[in-house]
């Protein structure tokens, strides 16, 4: 699923009262599946990989990312490079930046417009990638799980709003709503009340994707809550006299986590295409931060003379995202079966 | 300055002196006569020239539109009462007459235009040229609210009631006809050394009496000149094609076109339009050239490319009114530290690109060259000098403080952007980057609410006129406090300042030649004493043609002319 | 029934009305993107900058505004553009509707046999290697952006080998139907491979899991004991039933696409369908266009996914009580 399709839809299925330890046979499940152990490898890999993207900085090439280098050369194979190539022939317009040497000291991949190597500028945009990939995942889950509870529990009016609020996001197709929230905070920044966020915050992306995602995890949870609170244990605890928020909290919760769960890798995944779409329109994470989104887009404008500047972030997301979506589907099979994901993200 | 269109760089109309670098390929063609005044070549008519834009360029009224694409495209088609000479180079600055016989006679110390109209010229609807047109025409232009009414025509006698109460307006006393003479005076409330320019510009285009009182948006007016619009959608296609009841008048005005027709097709990517050319499917690009295409270009398709030297400006403006930039030192330091020679590469190297350390640029009246924040004494560029730099921010106090620049989001303005951020953290700021779309920057980054401290902009002047420069981007009555018209972007006010501009403007009227050696002054007072701009660089134009192309005119006011470009 | 289709109708007209409220306040309440001084030019004076407010009825109360942009586009249907006068929203939007119709229908057949082919496929071969193959394939498919996937075919038949394999590939654009049948197929034909894919992949992995599941289901089950063949069980049974999800899932996301969903495919192609025209409007800010672009848009999503609740209760009638 990606950055042009309509969200994932999901239909949870409604789980029978857990039997006893059922999050130690899910995990257990989950470490005989081959291929999730192997999404679960690539992934940690790769976050390992871009945690240590300082590490690679100030130990191999000694150039900082972030700084621009117009000016700049480097020694290789005992040759003097300039960074930035001015073109000789012909009319002389026009300047390249270098293109991959392969060589992990000097710019692996080549330099960008500004003459930064693309390479460690990958390894740090991993960074953001991920942690947008993941903040927004959880702080989606997170207000998707506490409404669809609310709503699904209480029903009545609360459920109403909730609903409406649900139904209108779901109906504003999904990219018009992040572009239009990403075009007009990025002019203005965010002012709610106390709370002020700058325009350049990676703050504004992880809230704008999670935001507009809500719905499609918050709507099956209120379905599922719904239908829960028919039940006879659900019944049996109001009738005994517990509180709404024990009852919440100790019959509710824990049957509506593994939807969550099973929702989550995948839900990363979206988020991370998500960012780079709209980086990839120059509305998502601003520099000087980087992203795999933003580092695709630069590479937009290299395309004819330095296609890898491009192709590299894609690659780099295909492989997260794919890698992902193979460990949504190890955790459907161990948490939730019978769950039906709209694909995957 | 012309309204930027969503691409960059074009949009705008610039003034340019011919390179002297040897790449530049003058069309030095046969065309052009020994006084450069192009002869007609009959053999070579017909056909149609097919241009390629990514976005339409607006309202087609030229009485509200603002940009070179349609300027560009307006010098084949409307007159005014004067025009700016269609010849290649330097001649194209002069203002020549055009529906009027002659010059103006000036009289009263320069407030009274008298023109006399030519007679049996008619609108490409049949209709003949009369005087009650031409005060229609002024009248009109207050009420579709041309841009520059309240800024240029407002010195026509009734013209500040105009801007005032467009609805109302009448110009009896500052346009009088006389049908009998087939004359026109103009009375003006102060005289004006700019009054023949703005009369050249399209707004000062000559339209039927009749054309309804509000901006026509899509639906074309009658034109006199060579073409005339024949059809419009600004998502698809522009059509012009010849105008049945033209004739030769003059050719100096408005000379005979070749095409046929001229098509200006709407919608690719700046790639695509340059594929398309490549091909031989489309016969000029408009939008600025993507810069990973220019190596091909000039390697592959070097006899298709004209470069042109602008007198534009691209330069950042720190507001003088706003920490830290409030600090003289501060703004000083900026100028040393930002290397000129990096952004230039940026904009596609030294062939595309000159650093300046001027306002004005070089080639324009009054331009002398200087460079006070450089690496050497030179009065050109050498480079920076950070050591200096670092020490005016320690003196300054600032360091520390968060600054965030403000730039449009298209890739050579970003990256420009990415770059005087980048300078402002190494000279110790907490710098962040805000990139908006080009459609909003330029009136955000000029209303003080917004409290922008640096911005990047750039400048492409109207007409060759020292004063469209200093006066109006620094000038203190072009500072608004709270509005998204105030234009001196810097908020500098100085009331010396003014006194001097004043007394440049009034000597413009008597003698231009040492009204121009003070706005040099000026220049070099203002950069020098209160630095309110980093100047970066003065760029050029390229323009890529099909190779069936033949008769590159280039006009240093409005560009290539698209009506001589030759298909046989 | 009649009564659930009235109630789902009057929710959705809610749904819609509430979108263009949201639309409105978000891009009104922003400072700095008042249109009046784009309009009115870049050195303005302050007086013309009011009087242009005026005339486009900016200094108006938010509410007014609001009314009368409605009244305009829905009512009188002649709201215009604040960037290019006079050019009315409505025609905007309908000429670029076939171009999105074509990009969309042309990809949902590509993606409607390729996904349920490999989804049948893999549920016919479950456990042996072209199962789990084709997933991963799927996989892979559903990890691509799009956009990206777009921009690498453009790089490889516009650039390196256009000149030998990719020669009939034309500039990126458009061209209608009725003009010319086969360039229109040839200047869509990536588009549609590229937007497809993922959708494949998609249908794929749906499709085999329901499928899956559905073998595994008593009236599957009745049917072996019954003797039936394994591949008429297959076919006309586990098939069928498993297609009715996918059947809804393909109108929902059919919907989405005409809305202008296809929004980075569009931009990435130079396709003028409803996602450029949306697009451009945005980075313009005109806020016609905008308005009109996602009215249109939220009116089929909202559409499509009442067309498909409502075709469900006919099926299901235990949803309308549910509802």
């Amino acid at each position: 699923m990606s950055d042009t399709v309509s969200p994932p839809s999901l239909t949870l299925s409604e789980l029978p009262k857990a039997p006893e330890g059922p999050w130690r046979s899910s995990v257990r499940q989950l470490r005989r599946n081959k291929g999730a152990i192997v999404g679960l490898v690539v992934l940690v890999a790769i976050a390992a990989i871009s945690i240590a993207s300082p590490l690679y900085v100030s130990l191999v090439t000694h150039l900082n990312p972030f700084n621009t280098n117009l000016n700049g050369s480097f020694v290789l194979n005992g040759q003097t490079i300039q960074v930035m190539q001015p073109n000789t022939q012909g009319l002389g317009l026009g300047v390249n930046p270098i293109g991959p040497t392969w060589d992990f000291q000097h710019y692996f991949l080549g330099a960008d417009n500004l003459g930064r190597d693309v390479f460690a500028r990958l390894l740090y945009g991993g960074r953001v990638s991920l942690l947008i990939g993941f903040t927004s995942a959880i702080l989606c889950s997170l207000l998707a799980t506490i409404m669809g509870m609310v709503a699904g529990y209480y029903g009545g009016f609360i459920d109403w709003i909730m609903s409406r609020f649900f139904d209108v996001i779901w109906a504003f197709p999904i990219y018009l709503l992040a572009i239009s929230l990403s075009v007009i905070l990025l002019t203005s920044g965010l002012n709610l009340g106390f709370i002020h966020i700058q325009a350049g915050s990676l703050l504004l992306p992880i809230l704008i994707i999670a935001g507009v995602y809500v719905p499609y995890v918050g709507r099956p949870i209120r379905g599922l809550v719904f239908s829960l609170r028919e039940r006879e244990f659900i019944q049996a605890s109001i009738g005994s006299g517990a509180s709404d928020w024990h009852i919440l909290r100790r019959e509710i919760l824990p049957n509506v986590m593994p939807s969550v769960i099973v929702f989550f890798p995948l839900m990363v995944a979206f988020n991370i295409l998500t960012e780079s779409a709209l980086s990839f329109l120059s509305i998502g994470v601003q520099p000087p931060s980087a992203s795999w989104g933003t580092v695709l887009n630069d590479g937009l404008d290299l395309l004819y003379t330095r296609p890898w500047v491009a192709l590299a972030p894609g690659i780099l997301i295909v492989i997260t995202c794919g890698a992902l979506n193979v460990l949504g589907d190890g955790f459907r099979d161990a948490f939730d079966p019978k769950a039906k994901l709209r694909g995957s993200v | 300055m012309k309204l930027l269109t969503s691409t960059l760089l074009r949009g705008a109309v610039a003034v340019g002196l011919m390179s002297s670098l040897a790449l530049v390929n003058v069309a030095s063609s046969s065309a052009a006569g020994s006084n450069g005044v192009m002869a007609y070549q009959p053999a070579h008519a017909g056909g149609t020239i097919k241009l390629l834009a990514s976005t339409g360029g607006g309202t087609l009224d030229p009485q509200v539109n603002y940009t070179l694409q349609y300027w560009q495209l307006y010098q084949a088609s409307y007159d005014g009462l004067v025009s700016f000479q269609k010849v290649s180079g330097v001649g194209s600055f002069t203002v020549v007459p055009d529906l009027a016989t002659a010059l103006p006679v000036v009289t009263n110390g320069g407030k009274t235009y008298t023109f006399t109209l030519r007679k049996g010229i008619k609108f490409s609807n049949g209709q003949t040229v009369t005087v009650n047109d031409v005060y229609a025409t002024f009248v009109r232009l207050f009420k579709v609210l041309s841009p520059n009414s309240g800024s240029w025509y407002n010195g026509i006698i009734g013209g500040d009631a105009c801007v005032a109460k467009p609805a109302t307006c009448t110009l009896t006393e500052g346009v009088v006809v006389n049908a009998a003479t087939n004359q026109v005076t103009f009375n003006l409330t102060t005289p004006d050394a700019e009054f023949l320019d703005q009369l050249a510009v399209p707004f000062g285009s000559i339209l039927p009496a009749s054309t309804p009182t509000h901006d026509m948006g899509n639906v074309p007016i009658p034109t006199t000149g060579a073409y005339y619009f024949a059809s419009y959608n600004p998502n698809s296609m522009l059509v012009m094609k010849r105008n049945p009841y033209f004739k030769v008048w003059s050719p100096a005005a408005q000379p005979q076109g070749y095409p046929t027709s001229i098509e200006m097709v709407f919608g690719g990517t700046p790639s695509s339009e340059v594929t398309s050319v490549e091909n031989g499917q489309g016969d000029w690009v408009f939008d600025a050239i993507p810069a990973d295409r220019l190596q091909e270009l000039s390697q592959k398709y070097a006899a298709q490319v004209q470069v042109h030297t602008l007198t534009a400006n691209w330069y950042a403006v720190m507001n003088t009114n706003l920490a830290p930039f409030n600090n003289l030192k501060v703004r000083q330091a900026m100028n040393y530290a930002v290397d000129k020679k990096e952004l230039v590469n940026i904009f596609g190297g030294s062939n595309l690109a000159t650093p300046t350390c001027t306002i004005l640029p070089p080639n324009f009246p009054g331009h002398v060259d200087f460079c006070p924040y450089n690496s050497t004494a030179s009065n050109t560029y050498t480079g920076t000098n950070l050591a200096k730099a670092k020490a005016l921010v320690a003196a300054s106090g600032t360091k520390g403080m968060a600054v965030a620049v403000v730039c449009q989001t298209d890739t050579v303005n970003k990256q420009v952007g990415e770059y005087l951020q980048g300078v402002l953290t190494s000279l110790g700021y907490k710098a962040t980057l805000k990139a908006l779309s080009p459609s909003i920057e330029f009136t955000y980054i000029q209303n003080t609410n917004n409290k922008v401290q640096i911005s990047l902009t750039q400048w492409y002047q109207d007409y060759p006129a020292a004063s469209d420069f200093i006066n109006v981007l620094l000038g203190c009555q072009n500072f608004h406090k709270g509005s998204t018209n105030s234009i001196n972007i810097a908020g500098l006010c100085v009331p010396s300042l003014t006194t001097k501009m004043s007394a440049a403007e009034k000597e413009q009227l008597v003698n231009p030649v040492k009204a121009n050696a003070m706005w040099g002054a000026l220049d070099k007072e203002i950069m020098t004493n209160y630095a309110p701009w980093v100047p970066l660089f003065n760029p050029k134009q390229i323009d890529f043609i099909s190779k069936r192309i033949k008769n590159y005119q280039f006009s240093l006011e409005f560009y290539m002319y698209v009506d001589q470009l030759q298909v046989h | 029934m009649l009564r659930f289709v009235t109630k789902r109708l009057i929710s959705a007209v809610l749904v819609l009305f509430s979108i263009s409220v949201l639309v409105f306040l978000i891009f009104f309440a922003t400072p700095g993107v008042n249109p009046a001084a784009r309009i009115a030019g870049r050195s303005a004076s302050p007086a013309t900058l009011k009087a242009v407010e005026a005339t486009f009825g900016l200094n108006r109360p938010i509410p007014i505004r609001y009314g009368l942009m409605m009244y305009h586009l829905f009512i009188k249907q002649d709201l215009s553009s604040y960037v290019n006068i006079g050019d009315k929203v409505i025609p905007q939007i309908t000429q670029a509707a076939p171009v999105t119709l074509s990009l969309v229908f042309g990809a949902a057949v590509l993606w409607m046999v390729f996904g349920v082919w490999a989804g049948v496929i893999a549920a016919k071969n479950r456990g042996r290697f072209i199962d789990p193959f084709i997933m991963f394939v799927g996989i892979a498919a559903v990890s691509i952006p799009a956009y990206w996937l777009g921009e690498v075919v453009q790089l490889i038949t516009q650039t390196s080998l256009h000149s030998s394999v990719f020669h009939w590939v034309p500039s990126t654009g458009f061209t209608p139907l009725s003009q010319n049948p086969l360039q229109w197929a040839v200047h869509l034909l990536f588009p549609w491979l590229t937007l497809a894919v993922l959708y494949a992949g998609i249908y794929a992995r749906v499709l085999r899991s329901e499928m899956v599941n559905a073998m595994n289901e008593d009236y599957i089950r009745t049917a072996r004991a019954k003797g039936l063949s394994e591949r008429r069980i297959l076919y006309r049974h586990a098939l069928r039933c498993s297609l009715i999800p996918i059947v809804s899932l393909f109108g929902l996301d059919i919907g989405a696409l005409i809305g202008g969903s296809a929004l980075l495919i569009e931009v990435v192609f130079g396709l003028p369908g409803v996602g450029m025209l949306t697009y451009n409007s945005l980075t313009n800010l005109d806020l016609p266009v905008i308005m009109g672009t996602v009215m249109y848009g939220a009116f089929f999503v909202v559409l499509a996914s009442a067309v498909v609740d409502i075709l469900y209760a006919v099926i299901d009638p235990r949803v309308r009580v549910v509802s």
